[in-house]
């Protein structure tokens, strides 16, 4: 044995690894909020119809309700209102995304589900702040193909908790 | 308990007690002197001295009270740990076949004073070692035991599984009822009937069956306090015992956890501000050592808990002075003893200041009664001056399933916690009237503000002509929570909220009914802070 310090077993393996996955295109699901909308495949559990919201008093504007997701009790967060745009209210084709980012799970509210897409990583871009009506911080980028353009969020930022201000007395 | 079990306990117990100061030795032997090992397997011979001398083993207490003194003369470097090896591993030995001749005979107290004298001989320098017989190697396996390890995680998650499983239980049961009337042959619905019935005991009893494991004894919050009690009772001077009843009492897990601080607040009170100095007592005739008493018992679905003390109580007129001036009542306001005591529970009672104006007493009662509120529980105080003061805890028996009341208001379906119902009442919109802008009944002599559900959540709905009141108690409070619907008591899971929804002022969980229903849980200790307009919070929100 030499006394040259190896990190964990692997290492070249690893290396190659995030390698590969960095020239990897990656799945995209895409959504209509109005403009084209799209999540990481990753982060998507699965899609539901529309049905039985539960709805929470004294909870952000934001927060759509509850459903039953097989015996699970589900959050559903309003996208649109989340990201202030304009409310148009449930139809037919509206859908939850049941998305999981981190140990949360969360449904998505939005006005349908348009299709899988295959970006390679070279296409995305940063946002461009001017032309977009909603507020950066929460895209990581935007993918022009051919004609289409199509935002993509950042759940893990959309998703962070606001900041309630937790007034805990002191304990005695 | 069975002395039986009470010896299978202990058997348990010891027999880790000598496996861990085996691996220590084991330890010691391989890597050599190590303080931690030597101080860390000290305290595993010290509870299993304990537990010996519990239990009557005097012989084995006094011997182990021996081993002990071998290794705390190695800490002191009084003796090499390299020549005490030999007589360690014996006294190992001895303490493994004498718990094995408990086993065998529980009645036996086996004598050991033969090895007792040897290893003071051997400390001395008077003897080599223990006079050991050769072991039978069976010995070493020790005794088998009924008792198995399981993490609470895995409990928990039963215990969901179950919840589930009870909630298809009463889908199955509403199908049933469903098509009852549409199938014709009545002997196949009747045996559906019965076979749904059949499993519906089936699951309860397993329901029971898991609530059952992950119960403790409430013993193990109990044991918490003495060292705690005696440390501050010697701090200031004061003699104080701390006595136990009911421990044996179980409760789930859970709960057991959340006890722990409102049990250190109450009980810290009473140390320090309930019970009088040594001096006073005698003084006033009473015992010199006074007595705080932790009792735990069990009253139907609920698991009471008392905390007693015979120090000076607490001063009902001075409590209701300090809430006037701190604005809680007028001036004027006439106040029973109980709603004079409950007022210590809110949260203006906390500071300093009041609570010595108080008897000293107040300090995080507020946090008392919110810990015990979170847990669907109450808490309440009496007191007589100069006898000492009482608390008392009652809480539900689990956490994970509640019965509830399901009502119905602004066209939403919510469960109200059975725990904090009184009782529930039909009356006529004009029965409610208003008082200072806010809407109150008279009810059973008294004056109670009543709370309109559907506006409290903002919810729009008819003004029904005819109301439901579900009043709700805590303590001497009341409170009228108008519904338009009772749709009767059912057992529900509660499953929290995501935090997303933020603090979702009145509201404690959710719960899935048999239909697949999503109901929310209304958190009844929103509506006990005096302070809080509910209508003001509800504007807020919005």
């Amino acid at each position: 044995m030499s006394n040259m310090k190896l990190p964990a077993a692997g290492l070249a393996e690893e290396i190659l690894a995030d390698y590969k996955e960095e020239l990897k295109e990656s799945q995209i699901i895409t959504f209509n909020l109005g403009e084209e909308y799209g999540v990481p495949i990753s982060q998507v559990r699965e899609i539901v119809r529309v049905a039985g919201i539960t709805r929470v008093p004294n909870s952000p504007a934001y927060m759509e309700g509850v459903i039953n997701l097989r015996g699970r009790v589900l959050p559903v967060l309003n996208l649109r209102k989340r990201l202030k745009l304009e409310d148009c209210g449930l139809s037919k084709s509206s859908r939850i995304i049941v998305t999981e980012v981190g140990s949360k799970v969360i449904g998505l509210l939005v006005d349908a589900v348009s299709h899988v897409i295959r970006v390679p990583a070279g296409v995305v871009e940063a946002p461009p702040e001017e032309v977009l009506e909603v507020d950066t911080d929460y895209l990581t980028g935007v993918c022009k193909l051919k004609e289409r353009l199509v935002i993509l969020l950042d759940l893990e930022k959309l998703l962070r908790r606001e900041k309630f201000e937790t007034s805990d007395v002191e304990q005695g | 308990m069975e002395f039986s079990e009470l010896i299978k306990d202990f058997l348990d117990d010891a027999d880790g007690h000598l496996a861990a100061f085996d691996g220590a030795l084991m330890s010691l032997e391989q890597n050599g002197f190590n303080r931690d090992t030597v101080t860390g397997t000290l305290g595993s011979l010290h509870t299993l001295k304990g537990n010996a001398g519990m239990m009557g083993y005097e012989s084995l207490k006094a011997f182990v009270h021996e081993v002990e003194g071998i290794l705390k003369k190695v800490l002191d470097n009084d003796l090499e740990l390299g020549q005490a090896m030999g007589l360690l591993f014996d006294s190992a030995h001895i303490i493994r076949n004498t718990l094995r001749e408990i086993g065998e005979n529980p009645r036996s107290k086996p004598e050991l004073t033969e090895g007792i004298g040897l290893i003071r001989e051997c400390l001395n320098g008077g003897a080599s070692g223990l006079d050991i017989q050769p072991a039978d190697p069976a010995a070493y396996l020790g005794t088998k035991t009924d008792t198995i390890k399981v993490d609470f995680k895995k409990l928990n998650d039963l215990l969901n599984l179950v919840g589930e499983l009870v909630i298809y239980k009463t889908r199955l049961n509403q199908i049933e009822t469903q098509i009852r009337g549409e199938v014709r042959n009545k002997a196949t619905t009747k045996e559906l009937k019965d076979g749904l019935d059949a499993m519906g005991k089936m699951i309860a009893g397993l329901q029971e069956g898991i609530m059952r494991a992950r119960m403790l004894p409430v013993s193990t919050v109990f044991h918490k306090f003495p060292r705690m009690v005696r440390d501050l009772a010697k701090a200031q001077g004061k003699e104080i015992r701390l006595a136990f009843e009911g421990e044996d009492t179980e409760l789930d897990k859970t709960i057991i956890d959340e006890l722990e601080e409102p049990l250190l607040h109450i009980i810290r009170n009473a140390v320090d501000h309930g019970i009088e100095p040594p001096r006073e007592r005698s003084g006033l005739g009473k015992p010199h050592s006074a007595t705080i008493t932790l009792s735990a018992g069990q009253e139907s679905n609920y698991v009471i808990i008392k905390v007693m003390d015979d120090g000076r109580g607490m001063d009902v007129g001075r409590i209701r002075e300090a809430a006037a001036r701190k604005g809680l009542i007028g001036p004027d306001d006439q106040l029973s003893k109980e709603a004079a005591l409950s007022l210590i529970f809110s949260a203006g009672f906390t500071t300093k200041q009041e609570a010595t104006d108080v008897s000293g007493r107040g300090i995080g009662l507020d946090v008392v009664s919110r810990n015990i509120s979170n847990l669907n529980g109450q808490v309440s105080a009496d007191s007589v001056p100069g006898k000492g003061t009482l608390f008392t805890i009652k809480l539900p028996l689990s956490l994970a399933i509640i019965p509830a009341l399901m009502t119905e208001a602004g066209g939403e379906v919510f469960a109200i916690p059975l725990s904090a119902v009184d009782e529930s009442i039909k009356v006529r919109d004009e029965a409610i009237h208003i008082i200072n802008n806010r809407e109150v009944i008279r009810f059973r002599n008294r004056v109670m503000p009543v709370i309109r559900l559907d506006e409290f959540f903002g919810l729009s709905g008819k003004r029904p002509r005819r109301l439901y009141l579900v009043i709700l108690g805590s303590g001497e409070k009341r409170v009228a929570l108008a519904v338009s619907r009772l749709r009767g008591q059912q057992e529900i899971v509660i499953k929290p909220l995501d935090d997303t929804f933020g603090k979702s002022f009145g509201i404690a969980g959710a719960s899935i009914l048999g239909d697949g229903r999503v109901v929310l849980i209304i958190d009844v200790t929103s509506f006990w802070n005096g302070k809080v307009n509910c209508q003001e919070k509800v504007n807020a929100c919005e």
